[in-house]
């Protein structure tokens, strides 16, 4: 076990990996945390799907910034490419980062890549006591860390700038 | 497509059953460890015990630590450059120009946060887990929103390429650490300290090796300019800092001299085809920053 577990698991790696590349081929995926599947190619035609992130699409063509997609669920229209990644995203930890956690002895708890709405978690206030950190520098990131911005804002903002999709 | 779909459930079989493996050989492992030492074999246990920090301690940072790591090292960062500039307009406009950037970069799934730093030098800081800082000496010589997107954009890029983690990374492999996140950081706080000082130290005082600057300004300046904004922008900038500062005494201490920089940036948008957009939001950085 000792001699063999980490020539056997690298070697497995590599096969992992070769076979999910060959299976991204022709297909991308939704690299925005917040995308719209559009009946045409500018930002002003309405939106058929609201797609999530990760989302697999199978490319039909591509006209300019644009890429006309098929959904798994056949849903068929246009997105904005910048808002598309040739590989599928690998979310708040990779691959080999969940791997790793998983080879260790002590676990913390689950958390997503969405956590972080809260402020400053117990290592980093521990982390601050201990070297002394002031109490309005913890506030100021502990504000910092728990800053939220809605995705509607931030559509509202590329919108008024002319920006992503609404570029004119 | 049906033969990709093939591969796509061949794919994740293959994954699953690595997964069920490796956690199935980490189980093992503990049970012949236990076995050893209950034998009175510590010495079999420990290097059965060592095999397994081998492999830990070379595979990445999981997201839940580097939040720690982040959040420890943005503490340091807001002690030491005088606080955060309480400007609560400044900062909603500072953030929305991040977050509209960091919706298009490599790493879009992870939270990002932006402050500003109440410090006349001007610079700028990236901390694991998408902690942005700019100093307000740096706002102040900003002069349009496409030139901060470009400066956010330099920073997003150490986030999304885990340079900082990278740093991390080898100390733990120096100190044969295997965690830096939460139940390794109750248990061995010195240690954690250890390695967020010498993180600190690299991001503070010594700078990030050159090549990762080169490669932040590359990937900064694309971010931009898939967002809209006129990739040149950047290039104004750079020049103005040039022209305030020379590059003998950069005012970016820890990153390379200004005409290297505006050159590899010129470079950039040469081979990425990025073109001038004109897209500069003046009107909207002059009115969202009058309070700098």
């Amino acid at each position: 076990m000792r001699r063999r577990g980490p020539l056997t698991l690298l070697s497995m790696i590599l096969v992992a990996s070769l076979v999910a590349g060959l299976a991204a081929a022709e297909t991308v995926y939704v690299g925005a945390t917040t995308a719209k599947l559009r009946s045409g190619k500018t930002s002003l035609d309405p939106a058929v799907a609201e797609l999530k992130f990760g989302e697999a699409l199978e490319v039909l063509r591509k006209e300019g910034g644009w890429l006309e997609v098929r959904t798994a669920a056949a849903v068929r229209g246009w997105i904005f490419a910048n808002k598309t990644t040739p590989s599928k995203p690998a979310g708040g930890g990779d691959f080999l980062a969940k791997l790793g956690k998983s080879m260790r002895r002590t676990e913390a708890s689950e958390v997503t890549a969405s956590a972080g709405a809260r402020g400053l978690d117990k290592v980093s206030e521990g982390y601050a006591q201990r070297v002394g950190i002031s109490q309005q520098d913890r506030d100021a990131v502990d504000r910092m860390t728990a800053y939220r911005l809605t995705d509607q804002e931030v559509e509202d903002f590329l919108r008024d700038g002319g920006l992503g999709e609404y570029a004119k | 497509m049906p033969n990709e779909r093939l591969n796509g459930i061949i794919s994740l079989l293959l994954a699953s059953a690595l997964l069920g493996f490796l956690s199935g050989c980490a189980e093992l492992q503990q049970v012949a460890e236990s076995a050893a030492r209950q034998s009175g074999n510590e010495q079999l246990a420990r290097a059965i015990h060592g095999g397994g920090t081998l492999i830990s301690g070379l595979l990445p940072i999981g997201y839940e630590e580097e939040q720690s790591i982040g959040q420890a090292i943005a503490l340091q960062v807001v002690a030491r450059y005088g606080g955060l500039f309480e400007q609560p307009d400044l900062t909603r406009y500072v953030n929305l120009v991040g977050r509209a950037v960091a919706l298009t970069c490599d790493r879009p799934d992870i939270a990002y946060h932006f402050a500003i730093l109440n410090h006349d030098s001007i610079n700028a800081f990236a901390a694991p887990a998408g902690y942005v800082f700019l100093t307000r000496g740096l706002l102040g010589q900003v002069r349009n929103e496409a030139e901060l997107a470009a400066v956010v954009g330099h920073e997003i890029a150490h986030v999304s390429q885990k340079h900082i983690l990278e740093v991390i990374q080898r100390s733990k492999q120096v100190a044969g650490v295997t965690e830096a996140g939460l139940a390794y950081a109750n248990q061995n706080p010195e240690a954690f300290k250890g390695l967020i000082d010498a993180a600190v130290k690299k991001l503070l005082d010594e700078g990030l090796d050159q090549d990762k600057e080169t490669q932040a300004d590359a990937l900064g300046d694309v971010f931009a300019a898939r967002v809209g904004y006129d990739p040149t922008a950047y290039l104004a900038l750079l020049n103005r800092l040039r022209a305030l500062k020379g590059d003998d005494k950069a005012f970016f201490k820890t990153h390379p001299n200004f005409s290297a920089r505006i050159k590899a940036v010129q470079n950039v948008i040469e081979a990425q085809g990025l073109k001038p957009t004109g897209v500069l939001a003046s009107e909207r950085f002059a009115r969202s920053s009058k309070r700098l």
